[in-house]
């Protein structure tokens, strides 16, 4: 979003330790696909400079399936580790986002087909409910107040409507080319769902930290 | 480019934006995972031909798909331009057994790529191999045949 043109920065073929002390951090490298013809061009730090900016989207899209902890993480790793095995067929390396969000769905439903679970299709109804959003294990702990609403703000919204957000969850943001991969919606639709849901979001979240300031006052010491 | 300044709200959606995004570190990539990720690219294969999965038993019925119990064993096969590589993979206990074959039949070695490092096989007169102890996750199979010249490398699977 706010990153400036900068060129890519090439390092030597070899493993060299200037170049590796000197790495910008993700986000100053230039564009997806500048880091893409690195990495393939022999780059290992382009390739981890990849993995930092865009893994974030990649794990979302397991998670936007409710996928396992563990599953999850499976879907991440084969979806990189595809990458790299078709790392020189890559066609469009501007595109390297919306191939890796491809990819994960595709893992992801095999995920889903694997554990016995239901696939979600088009119109998603049976898809909502009150399927509870699994944090990982002991991430309750370190939560702030506001986290924790939000968290439970998610969880009430239909599923259609958890899919997206979590989406929008991943930092940097996915593209609406990577939510059209990954989701299988219309690029157009896209815009005004999140809006929907979004509004839906800020209601219940005004509705939760209302009470949660009511219960604050009306502490029982009985 | 996708801001629409026309909307009144976009700041309060920016605001929400950035409380979703907060909210989401609670579920950040894990470490490890991040790990084998960033040092996948020693996988990158350049002395290979690459097999491409063409067919996955459990994407069978999709488009139809109820609700499901989870198979037992799961078909898949794996195509390059002069080998086929069929690999059944079958739940032993937390672990998983590969039981495959080369098509064409033919002697050779198959090497198995995965989470723990790498189990290496031979594959009968009849190309008959088996993995035995292979930890569930994503799996490549490398395969020569006795009269190859180059290794056939499968795409990667979760088993």
């Amino acid at each position: 979003m706010a990153t400036a043109p900068l060129t890519v920065v090439v390092c030597p073929p070899a493993r060299s330790r200037g170049c590796r002390t000197m790495r910008p951090v993700a986000g100053t490298w230039g564009s997806d696909g500048d880091l893409l013809r690195a990495a393939q061009a022999g780059d290992a730090a382009a390739w981890e400079a990849l993995v930092e900016r865009l893994g974030p989207r990649v794990f979302a899209v397991a998670r936007a399936f409710r996928l396992s902890w563990p599953d999850a993480q499976d879907v991440y790793q084969v979806t990189w580790y595809r990458l790299v095995t078709h790392l020189d067929s890559i066609r469009e390396p501007e595109r390297v986002s919306a191939w890796l969000a491809a990819t994960a769905r595709n893992e992801s439903l095999r995920a889903l087909k694997r554990s016995g679970r239901q696939v979600p299709t088009g119109d998603d109804e049976e898809f909502d409910g009150a399927d509870l959003l699994a944090l990982p294990p002991d991430a309750g702990l370190l939560a702030s107040e506001r986290q924790r609403s939000v968290w439970d703000a998610l969880a009430r919204l239909p599923g259609h409507c958890q899919r997206l957000l979590r989406m929008f969850m991943a930092d940097p943001p996915p593209t609406y080319e990577d939510i059209t991969a990954a989701l299988d919606m219309a690029l157009g639709s896209i815009g005004p769902t999140r809006r929907r849901c979004l509004d839906k979001l800020r209601t219940l979240l005004v509705g939760i930290n209302g009470d949660g300031e009511r219960s604050g006052t009306q502490e029982d010491p009985r | 480019m996708n801001d629409q300044p026309e909307h009144p709200d976009e700041d309060e959606y920016e605001d929400l934006l950035a409380d979703l995004r907060d909210a989401g570190r609670l579920e950040a990539v894990p470490a490890e995972a991040m790990a084998a990720a960033k040092t996948a690219i020693v996988w990158r294969t350049i002395d290979g031909e690459l097999a491409a999965l063409t067919y996955d038993s459990s994407l069978d019925d999709l488009a139809t798909a109820g609700v499901r119990s989870a198979e037992p064993s799961r078909l898949l096969t794996f195509e390059a331009p002069g080998l086929v590589v069929e690999v059944e993979s079958l739940d032993a206990g937390a672990r998983r057994r590969l039981v495959g074959q080369l098509v064409p039949a033919q002697a050779g070695r198959v090497e198995v790529r995965h989470g723990d490092g790498t189990t290496e096989v031979e594959a009968d007169d009849l190309g008959r191999f088996t993995v035995d102890d292979v930890p569930p996750g994503p799996v490549s199979l490398r395969c020569v045949g006795a009269t190859a010249t180059v290794a056939v490398v499968t795409d990667w699977v979760v088993v």
